[in-house]
C-alpha cells in the first residue's frame, strides 16, 4: 500500500508542477469570470448564468485536465524509460497503474474543488446568498471525471495518447447520454438493437445519475439516498476498469 | 538587423490593415427575425444533462432578439418557439415566463403570453406571482364581458398562495364584487380583514357594508358564513367595525 501511495504522491507533485495544469486552471477561472459578464445582460438572472455556465466552465476544464494528462500519464514513464527503474524495485505493474490512477484523482480533486469554491464564492458575492448545491455539484462533476481518468488509464495502456484522450472524451459523452440508450432498449422493434442497446447501457457508465446540474438552479429535486448509490456504483465501475487496465499492462512488452 | 526591421515594419502594417479594415466596417445590417430554433426534445435527448445550460444560452439569444426587434422592424416571428425552447429545458426558470409575456405582448399575441404563464403555473404550482400576473392579463387583454371574471378568478388564487403580498386579496376581493361572484367577495373580502393590516380592515369593512344584505338579519346569516375563516375575537371585532353589536 505504501507503494502505491508513494506514486501516487510522485504523479500528484508532477502533475500539480505540470505547466498546462497551471493554464487550464486560469483558463477556467477567466470561464468563470466570464459568466460575471454574463449574468450583466441576463436581465437580472447573472446569479442563474453564473451558476449554470460555471458549472459547465468546470466539467469542460475538469475533462481536459482528465483525459489529457491521463492519457499520458503511463506513456510518459515508458517513454523517459524511467519505467525500467521503477520495475527494478519491489514494485507491482498493478501497484504502478493503482498509483498513478490514484495520484491523477488528487490532482484532479485540487483542480476541480479549486473551481468549484472559486465559483461559490463568486456566485455568493453576485446572487447575495451562498449556494451550497454547487459544492456538491462540483464534488459530483468529479465523481464523473474520476470515471473517465480511470477509462482513459485503461485505454492508455493499449494505444496511444491521442487515441487515449478521444476515446475518454467519448466514454464521457456517452456517459451524458446512457439514459437515452436505454431507452433505445424499450424503443427498438429489433432484437438484435435491442441486445446491442442493453450491452452498450451497461458497458457504458452512467455519468447523468449522479449530474445535479438542473437541481442546482432549481430544476429537478436531487435525492440523496439514490445519489450514494449511483457514487457507489462508479466507485465498482473504476475498480472494474482499474483491474482491467492492470491485467494489460501487466502483459505489455516494453 | 535589417531584416528585423522589415518583420517590424510588416507586423505593424498587418496589425493596422487588421484594426484598420474591422473598426471601418459598416454596422450589421438589420437581423432577420426569422431565426432557426431546433425542437426543445432535439436538446432534451441531446444533452440532458446540460439542458439548463442550453436553455440560459437560448435566454441570452432570446433577450438580444427581441432587445433588436424592438429597436427596429417589431417583427417577432420565432420570439415563440425560443420561449417555448427556454422554459421547455428549463421549467422552473420563472423570469423566462415572466418577461417572455410581456414580450409577447409586443409581439402582438397575448393569447400566446396567457398561454406561457399557465404553463409556467403549472410548473411552478406555488409561485404566486403566476396566477397575479394571468389576472391582470385577463383584465388587461380579455374580453369586456369575461375579464373581470377571469381576473378575479387568478387573483382569487394567486391570494391563496404563500409569499403574496396583502394588496393581492385585497385586489381578489375588489374584482370578485365587480363582477358580481357575490358570496365569494364576502369571503375575500372577510379573509383581507382576518389577515390584513388596519388599512386592509377598513376597505373590508367599507366593501362588506357595500355588499352585505341591508336586513340586520339576513346579514347576520351571511356573515356567520365567513366565522370560520377567523379567530373568534377578529370575528366579533368585525361585527363591531360594521355595527352590529355582538349579534
Amino acid at each position: 500500500m505504501s507503494r502505491v501511495l508513494t506514486i501516487a504522491l510522485n504523479t500528484f507533485k508532477e502533475t500539480i508542477r505540470d505547466r498546462i495544469l497551471g493554464v487550464i486552471v486560469l483558463f477556467a477561472l477567466a470561464m468563470i469570470v466570464g459568466s460575471v459578464w454574463l449574468g450583466a445582460i441576463s436581465l437580472g438572472q447573472a446569479g442563474r448564468m453564473m451558476q449554470d455556465f460555471g458549472l459547465v466552465a468546470v466539467t469542460l476544464f475538469g475533462l481536459v485536465v482528465a483525459v489529457f494528462v491521463g492519457a499520458s500519464l503511463v506513456r510518459k514513464e515508458i517513454d523517459k524509460r524511467t519505467v525500467f527503474v521503477l520495475f527494478s524495485k519491489p514494485l507491482g505493474r498493478s501497484e504502478f497503474i493503482v498509483g498513478k490512477f490514484l495520484g491523477l484523482c488528487a490532482t484532479l480533486f485540487v483542480v476541480t474543488m479549486g473551481m468549484g469554491v472559486f465559483l461559490f464564492v463568486a456566485v455568493w458575492y453576485v446572487a447575495k446568498s451562498p449556494q451550497p448545491d454547487l459544492l456538491l455539484a462540483c464534488l459530483l462533476i468529479y465523481v464523473q471525471l474520476v470515471v473517465v481518468v480511470a477509462v482513459t488509464v485503461l485505454f492508455s495502456t493499449v494505444t496511444s495518447p491521442t487515441l487515449a484522450s478521444v476515446l475518454g472524451v467519448c466514454v464521457f459523452i456517452a456517459g451524458q447520454l446512457s439514459s437515452n440508450v436505454l431507452s433505445l432498449t424499450r424503443l427498438g422493434h429489433s432484437p438484435f438493437v435491442k441486445a446491442a442497446s442493453w450491452v452498450v447501457f451497461v458497458v457504458v457508465p452512467n455519468l447523468s445519475a449522479v449530474d445535479i446540474k438542473a437541481a442546482v438552479v432549481g430544476e429537478q429535486v436531487s435525492r440523496p439516498a439514490t445519489l450514494g448509490l449511483w457514487v457507489g456504483y462508479l466507485a465498482a465501475y473504476c475498480v472494474v476498469v482499474l483491474l482491467l487496465a492492470s491485467f494489460v499492462f501487466r502483459r505489455k512488452e516494453f | 538587423m535589417r531584416r528585423r526591421v522589415a518583420l517590424a515594419a510588416l507586423l505593424v502594417v498587418c496589425v493596422a490593415a487588421v484594426l484598420a479594415y474591422q473598426s471601418s466596417r459598416p454596422a450589421a445590417s438589420g437581423a432577420d427575425a426569422r431565426v432557426f430554433v431546433p425542437s426543445p426534445r432535439f436538446y432534451l435527448d441531446l444533452s440532458p444533462s446540460f439542458r439548463t445550460s442550453v436553455a440560459d444560452a437560448y435566454w441570452l439569444q432570446t433577450i438580444q432578439y427581441y432587445g433588436e426587434h424592438l429597436r427596429s422592424d417589431n417583427r417577432f416571428d420565432s420570439l415563440w418557439p425560443m420561449l417555448d425552447l427556454v422554459t421547455t429545458l428549463s421549467p422552473r426558470f420563472e423570469q423566462a415566463y415572466f418577461t417572455g409575456a410581456f414580450a409577447l405582448i409586443d409581439a402582438g399575441r397575448p393569447d400566446r403570453a396567457y398561454g406561457l404563464l399557465k404553463r409556467g403555473m403549472a410548473a411552478n404550482p406555488a409561485e404566486w406571482r403566476f396566477p397575479a400576473y394571468l389576472g391582470f392579463f385577463a383584465y388587461t387583454f380579455g374580453s369586456e364581458e369575461l375579464k373581470e371574471k377571469w381576473a378575479a378568478h387568478w387573483y382569487a388564487k394567486a391570494a391563496a398562495l404563500p409569499g403574496r403580498p396583502a394588496y393581492v386579496p385585497r385586489l381578489a376581493a375588489a374584482l370578485l364584487t365587480k363582477s358580481g361572484a357575490r358570496d365569494k367577495a364576502i369571503a375575500m373580502w372577510a379573509s383581507v380583514y382576518a389577515e390584513g393590516d388596519k388599512y386592509s380592515r377598513e376597505k373590508a369593512v367599507k366593501a362588506l357594508g357595500a355588499l352585505l344584505a341591508t336586513d340586520a338579519q339576513e346579514r347576520a346569516k351571511e356573515l356567520a358564513s365567513v366565522r370560520t375563516m377567523m379567530s373568534p375575537q377578529a370575528y366579533f371585532q368585525l361585527l363591531q367595525d360594521l355595527g352590529m353589536g355582538s349579534s
